[in-house]
């Protein structure tokens, strides 16, 4: 749930990247910091690794000021992927506005992915969301691996048909699709934000601006 | 399982002291600094800066340095991450100076917004953990409340069978009483048949004895001696009156007979409530072997070896029916034509009662079983399977034993120990 902030004119708007273990949350994170020019970001803040797995989780903060002067401030996380950490999973994930799932395009990864899916339906019910109204872009990492390594789009398009979310292909290594999904989020996560708080009444402003002012178009 | 309901037992009802807020929130610069030694913080910066200075918070608030507000500051801004958290002034200290001591501060800062998240995030999952394992021990609580009652309406139900199960076996014994007494009756009935039989034939002849000298009667009134005693003679009263005495007497023991079965079947008449008596137990081995000798004389020979025993004192009737039981259960393993032997013996304390047959014998994988209830190797229906089970428990409850050898296809022998005292 996004804070609003009267005394320090602030809104904070919390962004969870979630999935399985070593399916490129981080490193989605880590491509953002480099390809985004939004007003204000942050330096990312990597709490923890064990071989260059996360622990904690990582932070990277980005914003913007508004016409009216206020403070929207996006604090983007990562969970730990590891199946051990789920309350340090879950505790992240509270209060999240919106959520990316990283999924790990390779073949020999789906049991993983589809354990993770249900890990997060799970910890969002247990934090107190409702999954259904939830945004949710679900992205499939690694397409930068062999194709035999990998699903193909057509496999896990078809297989994700049925669902609502939006797909995106991404290979965050070299920063291919890593903007895209954190552009499908904002787009779902922007009309609850107007509802709130009402940024294109009060604030003047508008998705299309919303969107460009994170981005840093 | 036990570990973990300890571990929750020492938990139970304590709460975590720490109650955990939002590790994701934003921290003003109080918050920040709270792990750092203000005053040694104080004493580095005026060293750096060359002099007095203050540190403001966001809200333009003083949190270290000069209490007086200075008239024209130097200013550097302190922020961390997007946040303006405060101002570090100076009137002293050239801009140079001043902004690498409020990068320091940042330095510092984000050092200590690291270590906050970490710690907070820390708390809120181990409250979470805490929360997570009070939530299985109600869990197991419920469990344990729900086994608890289902153990107790099992043994409730139990009991329940157990009560039937001994109100059937009851219902068995009685039946089983019952039905030796129904063998007895039928033992009894010839035995009172007999000599009824006898006395009502001795009866007609008497009928034909006082026609007969009924009609000398008549003769008489004439008053002719000669013509009477020709008479006399020729209806041969003189072998009549001897057989009427002899056919009297037959008669009268007859009726003693039945006098004496009547009265040893008292002993049998009240199972149930009988009393404790003080008895000589040949005679009830006697009057069973009569019972038997009635409905088996065509193809047993019954022996009889009775030695003197004390009198003791028992209950007659249960144990006419033990004598019974194994003297039926004897005749029933001779087939066609054999041989029941019945002794007593004083043996030492104890007095012996033998009854053995020379009958099919029991195969040894049944003699372990032999007493066991309901066990029995006749066809369903011909027995309940009970009668040596009633058998033990009577010579049991008078301190005694039964004990059974036998060997298949040369009969068996069953002793009745009783103590003699």
């Amino acid at each position: 749930m996004a804070e609003f902030d009267e005394v320090n004119r602030k809104i904070t708007i919390k962004l969870v990247y979630y999935g399985p273990a070593q399916s490129g949350k981080t490193t989605n994170l880590m491509r953002l910091h480099d390809l985004l020019a939004p007003d204000l970001k942050g330096e990312i803040m990597t709490l923890e690794t064990q071989n260059d797995r996360t622990l904690f989780f990582d932070l990277l903060p980005l914003g913007f000021r508004t016409p009216s002067g206020w403070l929207v401030k996006l604090k983007l996380f990562t969970v730990p992927g590891q199946v051990a950490h789920d309350a340090t999973r879950k505790a992240v994930l509270s209060r999240a506005d919106g959520v990316v799932f990283v999924a790990d395009s390779q073949r020999s990864q789906s049991v993983n992915n589809a354990e993770a899916f249900q890990n997060l339906e799970e910890n969002v019910q247990r934090v107190g969301m409702d999954f259904s109204h939830m945004p949710l872009v679900v992205q499939f990492n690694k397409r930068d691996l062999p194709e035999a390594q990998i699903f193909s789009e057509n496999e896990i398009r078809q297989r994700w048909s049925q669902t609502p979310w939006p797909l995106v292909f991404s290979s965050a290594l070299v920063g291919e699709g890593v903007r895209e999904t954190l552009f499908k989020l904002l787009e779902q996560v922007y009309p609850a934000l107007d509802r709130l708080f009402g940024l294109q009444q009060e604030h003047d402003v508008g998705q299309q601006a919303f969107i460009s002012a994170v981005l840093g178009d | 399982m036990l570990a973990s309901r300890l571990l929750s037992a020492l938990y139970w009802g304590t709460e975590l002291e720490i109650t955990p807020l939002p590790f994701d929130r934003d921290l003003n610069l109080q918050e920040l600094l709270a792990g750092v030694s203000l005053e040694r913080l104080g004493g580095i910066l005026k060293a750096l800066l060359g002099g007095d200075f203050r540190l403001l918070g966001a809200d333009g608030r003083r949190l270290l340095g000069s209490e007086e507000p200075y008239a024209q500051p130097r200013r550097a801004e302190i922020h961390y991450d997007l946040d303006l958290l405060g101002q570090l002034e100076s009137a002293s200290a050239d801009e140079a100076r001043l902004s690498a001591a409020a990068a320091m501060i940042e330095l510092m800062l984000r050092l200590s917004a690291r270590y906050h998240m970490a710690a907070e995030l820390h708390i809120e999952t181990v409250h979470e953990d805490f929360a997570a394992l009070q939530q299985k021990h109600a869990a197991m609580m419920e469990s344990e409340a729900r086994y608890k009652a289902l153990s107790e309406e099992l043994e409730a139900r139990v009991r329940e069978q157990v009560k039937i199960i001994e109100s059937a076996q009851r219902q068995l014994y009685q039946a089983e009483k019952l039905a030796s007494i129904g063998q007895l009756a039928a033992g009894v009935a010839h035995e009172i048949n007999n000599p009824i039989g006898f006395i009502r034939s001795n009866l007609s002849t008497a009928q034909q004895y006082v026609s007969k000298l009924g009609a000398l009667e008549s003769v008489m009134q004439t008053g002719n001696m000669a013509q009477f005693q020709s008479a006399w003679k020729e209806a041969g009263i003189a072998f009549l009156l001897e057989d009427f005495t002899a056919l009297l007497g037959e008669s009268v023991d007859g009726a003693d007979r039945v006098t004496k079965i009547v009265s040893d079947l008292k002993g049998f008449s009240n199972v149930d409530q009988a009393e404790e008596e003080i008895v000589d137990l040949n005679d009830n081995l006697r009057f069973a072997c009569n019972m038997l000798a009635g409905q088996t004389r065509d193809k047993v020979e019954l022996v009889m070896e009775l030695g003197d025993l004390p009198k003791i004192l028992c209950f007659p009737g249960h144990l006419n029916q033990v004598f019974l039981n194994l003297l039926l259960n004897a005749a029933q393993a001779i087939v066609d034509q054999g041989r029941i032997e019945v002794s007593s013996e004083v043996a030492g304390s104890e007095v012996h009662i033998r009854i053995s047959d020379n009958g099919c014998g029991i195969p040894e994988m049944n003699l372990d079983r032999l007493f066991d209830p309901f066990f029995t190797t006749r066809q369903v229906g011909s027995g309940t399977g009970l009668g040596l089970t009633v058998c033990r428990d009577i010579v049991q409850a008078h301190g005694g034993r039964i004990e059974v050898k036998s060997k298949e296809g040369m009969g068996t022998t069953f002793t009745v120990i009783l103590p003699a005292g």
